[in-house]
């Protein structure tokens, strides 16, 4: 058999899947479809007057007001700079390290509580069994209902859910902001968690059940103390995503970077646009660089 | 027995590092509430707005399937007809962004990979006349990667909706934007994810082509690359869910997807055809989600 058959006998023997051909398709038909026969194209966005207005645009709005028209040299954007961040920009800055901070304490308790009730190996009528085989009808339900939460938390956007919370708790204060990020994340920390629970070796906590610890003290001994590491890691992770979405999120008004960067977009400020944006952005890169420093010790 | 315990310090409450970690992140939770200066009190109702409470969530249970306006303007579509283009939208809004985001993220992280220079010059510095060339390439991973990296950390570390604030600050009002504002942050964190999937993919199989002597660019596409391939499309699905959520948000920015129509409703005080829009963008991600995680068991089982 030459090497070309071989090649060709492997590639026929490897298993296919009729569901993954035809997702396949669908996803290509749809990727193609968003492109053909829409306005998104962007080759409108270069010509005629959007271009005059391009070069307005770069030449003097994006230059910092004070320096406008005048000979400057960059001790004069310091000042500028330096103005702008005392008087909003550090308090504003603050403001979002608490939200996130917080929301992301919230979500991840939450998830940590609940995290149990979710999986297969605590969740059922013995505890840590590899078994599987018997497994009572209420306990299928709790995880059901658990995990149901779960995936009902992150199905809205946290933009979505802050939107209407502004709405129904009013204006002036950070909770719409909180809950929201709060929520959104417990759904997807809990899901991680859930996973997490249910991939922990099962020795300790048959023996535990074995010498006759409760499902309580199963919990409180074993599975979170193993599950720990895991857990902080997930935490890390998606405190960095929440720093990000909670400067966004002050758009609705609430105070983080957001809102002064709505204010000053209203009032057709962008020199002062760019400047929050260029602030938001690097809290960012700070956070990930305090979280992927504390994941990596923690893996270590 | 009594050995194991005379080694041990008698403690009466163990503080262990578990729960010193515990107690800092009740007192970091404390810290935020205070500095927020929030209250309990807020997150009930304030006094008046109980029947706007109750109006609101009465419309959870019948959503509108209907225009709720008293007067609807002649020749507008059916209200449901509405919801369908919506969520179209939505979802091509996302097919669009995430097919750009790919197109720029692959690329970038190639650049940014370890494997794809690293790698490649410790291979090529065992053949001996090729060491010089490995020399430049080293050289040349070492000036080009920090510069990609530091220009993906930038790309993501921006909101999808800042990015849509600049670019319509910058370029007035146009399709494009959106899908360029999800597509900006989203190749970032897809290229970022990418390129550590390169390099934790099993070594095993660029180990044996470079061994039979394969050069370096064929040893990272046909040994490194289809290693890491199923973890890249399972990740880049689970993005493409998050980017019908992105697209979603950016109705809020006037683009003709699910939030928009939400904001208008809200603003209106339809709160039943606010229902319909949130039944309407639930049921688009779980069944994106539901389809995609299926989509997900199949590849990475294969």
């Amino acid at each position: 058999m030459s090497r070309r058959d071989e090649v060709r006998r492997l590639r026929r023997s490897a298993p296919k899947s009729r569901f993954l051909r035809a997702s396949g398709v669908v996803l290509g038909a749809l990727l193609v479809a968003a492109w053909v026969d829409t306005d998104r194209w962007p080759f409108a966005l270069f010509g005629g007057r959007r271009a005059e207005n391009l070069r307005r645009f770069v030449d003097r709005e994006l230059v910092p007001y004070p320096l406008r028209d005048t000979e400057w040299g960059f001790a004069d954007l310091w000042e500028w700079a330096a103005q702008l961040f005392t008087q909003r920009g550090a308090e504003a800055t603050v403001s979002t390290l608490a939200i996130s901070g917080l929301a992301i304490l919230l979500a991840a308790g939450t998830a940590w509580l609940l995290a149990p009730f979710a999986s297969r190996n605590v969740a059922t009528r013995r505890p840590a069994e590899t078994d599987g085989a018997d497994d009572a009808a209420a306990w299928r339900v709790v995880r059901g209902v658990t995990f149901g939460a779960f995936v009902a938390f992150r199905a809205l956007p946290e933009y979505v859910l802050a939107f209407l919370l502004v709405a129904l708790l009013g204006p002036g204060h950070a909770w719409p902001a909180v809950l929201a990020l709060a929520v959104h994340n417990a759904g997807i920390l809990g899901r991680l968690s859930a996973e997490t629970v249910e991939n922990i070796e099962p020795a300790p906590l048959q023996a535990l059940r074995d010498s006759g610890a409760r499902r309580r003290d199963l919990v409180v001994a074993a599975v979170w103390p193993l599950a720990l590491g895991r857990w902080l890691s997930y935490f890390f992770y998606r405190f960095e995503t929440c720093v990000r979405e909670s400067s966004a999120l002050g758009m609705l008004g609430i105070a983080s970077l957001g809102y002064w960067i709505r204010d000053a977009q209203s009032k057709h400020y962008y020199d002062e646009v760019f400047f929050f944006v260029g602030l938001s952005a690097l809290i960012v890169i700070a956070a990930d660089l305090v979280s992927s420093r504390a994941r990596r010790s923690i893996r270590e | 027995m009594t050995t194991l315990d005379a080694g041990l310090p008698r403690r009466p409450f163990p503080v262990g590092p578990r729960l010193r970690l515990l107690l800092a992140f009740a007192a970091a939770a404390a810290a935020c509430y205070w500095y927020l200066g929030l209250s309990w009190r807020e997150l009930l109702p304030a006094t008046g707005a109980g029947t706007h409470f109750r109006d609101f969530f009465a419309g959870a249970v019948r959503p509108a399937v209907d225009y709720e306006a008293s007067w609807v303007p002649e020749g507008a579509p059916p209200f449901l007809a509405t919801v369908a283009k919506a969520m179209w939208e939505t979802l091509s809004l996302a097919a669009a962004s995430m097919s750009l985001a790919l197109v720029a993220a692959l690329p970038l992280s190639f650049l940014t990979s370890e494997s794809a220079w690293g790698r490649m010059t410790r291979g090529a510095a065992s053949a001996n006349s090729s060491r010089n060339a490995a020399r430049v390439t080293s050289r040349m991973a070492r000036a080009v990667r920090p510069v990609f990296r530091v220009g993906i950390a930038a790309m993501r570390s921006t909101h999808e909706l800042l990015w849509a604030v600049v670019l319509l600050a910058i370029f007035g009002d146009h399709d494009f934007l959106a899908v360029l504002a999800i597509a900006i942050p989203y190749a970032g964190t897809l290229a970022k994810v990418f390129s550590e999937m390169i390099d934790e993919a099993p070594g095993d199989s660029a180990d044996a082509l470079r061994q039979a002597g394969a050069r370096p660019l064929a040893v990272f596409l046909f040994g490194r690359l289809p290693r890491a391939a199923p973890d890249m499309t399972a990740y880049s699905f689970y993005r493409f869910e998050c980017a019908v959520r992105s697209s979603a948000v950016m109705g809020f920015f006037g683009f003709p997807t699910i939030g928009y129509y939400l904001s208008l409703s809200y603003e209106n005080l339809h709160y039943r055809e606010v229902w319909t829009w949130l039944y309407a963008l639930v049921a688009l991600v779980l069944v994106f989600e539901a389809w995609s995680a299926r989509m997900r068991r199949r590849w990475v089982a294969r």
